[in-house]
């Protein structure tokens, strides 16, 4: 297939190797990659605070990147960026050439899971890791039943992870409690988004795995400075990076 | 805007945390709340389809109100019930004082009732000379301590056994030292049914009025809204109009998760359905507007009317379990708090009191879309100018260096190499409150678009 990658700002700027994993497990599974030009953020910041009016330009510039690519998907290594996207493009723009792009829009592990899963693994990873369910992609996009859901249980990312040979997955007490970044939350309510990071760190720790697994690099950022601030036995790791190692 | 006085959201938030053995203790508490309620919704293999029905049956209602408070009306006068309207709260006070002053009580037993204390109701009759009594028991213990409640269903949750022995020994003469719960809540028991024998009248709240019917139904676990309402001669139920639902089989079927979202219950001990005065009594029921036919008007914020007030979404709420009910500017607290509170905020802060987990949602046995409706508040603040202090002056700031490539790569780019170059300490204070609680990230060596250039594109 012919993927474009829709790297959100966080990834571009802070954790490029997030990008790079994600590129090069697409190249191994035998896709064609492009990156469109012009992509800053998907206004997220913005219209999560409210503000609309100072999320427009930033937003259309993003989809107007997409716009006329031609490509089989557009993949994205975040969710809560993905959801955003989607979101604030409906909003701004109802065209017919904004639809053809939302219409293409994926995180990772869904297009891993729904579009073009992964035949099989060639190397094991002799590894426990805890997987970090984050908020937007398990409740908005679907990536697994929330702890809340009486639904029949599925969960896409374990699902993708669990044909890694040697791989043991686990996860923390409270499930899929948020870990408290929330974009500007982190900003606006220092005193319990540092709390909720704490616990959320040390609920991963105790499961004595050797990694935090996640596919929301904001969330990841966010645990991974708590867990080096708590001083715990445990590194994060992206969803793609995993996966890459894996491939 | 002008200042207010009043403090935000995560001004308070602080001020909890600062204990946190409290914040763990607190946050304990309510998940155990949320754990029983997983057991006893997986219980029903039908708790998915129950929680569709509820939202429906209270959309439906919702839609067509106009019709169905004018069934539950004229039913409620054909079963003998006196009806009143109040468009808000000093019409409801004005009212409730009205014929408690015709009957000359001097004390009022009062039941499970949410919607009074956002009347402020107790001060209103106190100051005209009626005593009135909270007969719940955590009603009763916030009641002695002087404070509003931190929870819709567990009004003292925030306070230790230990804290609730001391307040009694001060007000009802309990032991000094006494905490041990079954002592405490016969001591409460025998001192509230001292209150019932010599109340003149009773209010209670409304879980449901049952429009083909003409009744309301009240859920309890004490009892204690049966021991009012049957003992003195007047009895008054006080209801907002979002407490409508057409007849019993829809009744019933926010029955079936009420008790269960809540504690875990399969149901309330006591589910009592009034529909007529006792011989000899009055029995009146005033139907409250106060603000909810406005939230009706926004097709996003009139699904918070679709609430029972089970209080299921302070109990998952990550934010609510750590900053405590007493940090949201209003009498609900947690997302249903901002849900239907956030217009009466003066520090425009509890939109933002948010992670916007949507864990609430999720829980939620009428599927009221909490987090949807949150967002939708931080828009209309921020329509309104309304925004808190910090965000009004960095927002535009922000949104206009997302949009520009070239500034956003240049400061990136300048943030990258300080948080390689420079000793994360001399960065913290400028790292604010990420600094405070984190470390700072490590500074990537270049950005993932340049290493592109260099790798793909170049080759
Ligand atoms: S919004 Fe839903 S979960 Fe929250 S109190 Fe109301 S009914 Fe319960």
């Amino acid at each position: 297939m012919k993927i474009a990658l829709f790297i959100p700002c966080l990834v571009n700027q802070m954790m490029p190797e997030v990008g790079i994993a994600t590129l090069e497990l697409l190249e191994k599974l035998g896709h064609q990659v492009i990156l469109p030009k012009g992509q800053t953020c998907c206004g997220q910041p913005m219209t999560n605070s409210g503000c609309f009016n100072e999320a427009r330009a930033t937003t259309l510039k993003l989809l107007n990147s997409f716009k006329g690519v031609e490509c089989d998907a557009i993949v994205c290594p975040a969710a809560s960026c993905l959801v955003a996207a989607k979101e604030n493009f409906h909003e701004f723009d109802d065209s017919d050439e904004a639809q053809a792009v939302i219409r293409k829009l994926y995180e990772l592990t869904e297009f891993l899971h729904d579009v073009a899963p992964i035949a099989s693994f060639n190397k094991a990873i002799n590894s426990k890791v805890s997987l970090q369910m984050s908020c937007h992609g398990i409740r908005m996009l679907s990536l697994a039943t929330p702890s809340e859901s009486m639904d029949t249980p599925f969960n896409k990312v374990e699902a993708v992870l669990s044909g890694i040979e040697g791989l043991n997955i686990v996860y923390p007490q409270k499930r899929d409690e948020c870990c408290g970044f929330g974009g500007t939350f982190a900003l606006d309510e220092g005193a319990i988004s540092g709390k909720m990071g704490k616990d959320k760190a040390h609920a991963h720790a105790d499961t004595g795995a050797e990694f935090i697994v996640g596919f929301d690099p904001s969330c990841l950022l966010h645990i991974d400075g708590t867990v080096r601030r708590q001083q715990l036995p445990i590194a994060t790791r992206h969803i793609a990076q995993i996966i890459n190692m894996a491939l | 805007m002008t200042q207010t006085q009043t403090k935000t959201h995560a001004y308070k938030a602080d001020i909890f945390c600062q204990d946190e053995s409290r914040v763990d203790w607190h946050s304990k508490a309510l998940w155990t709340l949320r754990e029983k309620r997983d057991r006893a919704a997986k219980q029903l293999p039908e708790w998915e389809q129950l929680r569709t029905l509820g939202s429906q049956i209270k959309l439906h209602t919702l839609s067509n109100l106009g019709q169905y408070l004018e069934t539950f009306e004229a039913n409620c006068l054909a079963n003998g019930i006196q009806v009143h309207w109040a468009k808000d709260a000093t019409e409801h006070n004005q009212i409730a004082y009205d014929i408690l002053s015709r009957h000359k009580v001097k004390k009022l037993v009062k039941s499970k009732s949410m919607l009074t204390e956002e009347c402020h109701m107790n001060p209103y009759l106190e100051q005209r000379g009626i005593e009135v009594i909270d007969t719940d028991l955590g009603e009763r213990i916030i009641q002695l301590a002087k404070q509003p409640p931190s929870h819709i269903v567990v009004p003292a949750i925030h306070m230790k056994k230990e804290e609730v022995g001391e307040l009694f020994h001060e007000k009802i003469n309990t032991q000094a030292g006494a905490s041990d719960p079954t002592y405490l809540t016969r001591a409460a028991r025998a001192h509230l049914r001292e209150q019932f024998l010599s109340a003149d009248a009773a209010m209670t709240g409304v879980n449901m009025a049952v429009a083909d019917q003409g009744a309301v139904i009240v859920c309890t676990n004490e009892g204690n809204a049966d021991m009012g309402a049957n003992l003195p001669g007047v009895q008054i139920h006080s209801m907002g109009i979002d407490k409508l639902v057409p007849d019993m089989d829809s009744a019933a079927v926010i029955l079936r998760t009420l008790a269960r979202n809540a504690t875990g219950q399969p149901i309330t001990t006591y589910s009592s359905i009034y529909k007529a005065p006792k011989s000899g009594g009055e029995m009146h029921v005033i139907i409250v507007d106060n603000g909810r036919s406005d939230m009706l008007q926004d097709n996003i914020l009139a699904e918070s009317l679709k609430c029972i007030r089970c209080g299921g979404c302070l109990n998952t709420c990550p934010v609510y379990r750590r900053s405590g009910g007493f940090s949201y500017n209003y009498t609900i607290p947690g997302p249903i708090g901002i849900a239907v509170g956030a217009s009466d905020d003066d520090s425009n802060s509890i939109p933002w009191a948010c992670t916007l987990c949507g864990s609430c949602s999720y829980v939620c046995p009428t599927k009221v879309p909490l987090d949807k409706i949150i967002a939708r508040h931080r828009r209309l603040k921020a329509e309104q100018g309304q925004l808190p202090y910090g965000k009004r002056h960095y927002m535009p700031l922000v949104g206009k260096l997302m949009a520009n490539e070239t500034a956003l790569n240049c400061s990136m780019s300048i943030a990258r190499t300080s948080l390689k170059i420079l000793p994360h300490s001399l960065l913290k204070p400028f790292a604010g409150a990420w600094g405070k609680y984190r470390e700072l990230p490590a500074g990537a060596d270049s950005s993932f678009e340049a290493w592109f250039k260099r790798n793909r594109e170049q080759k």
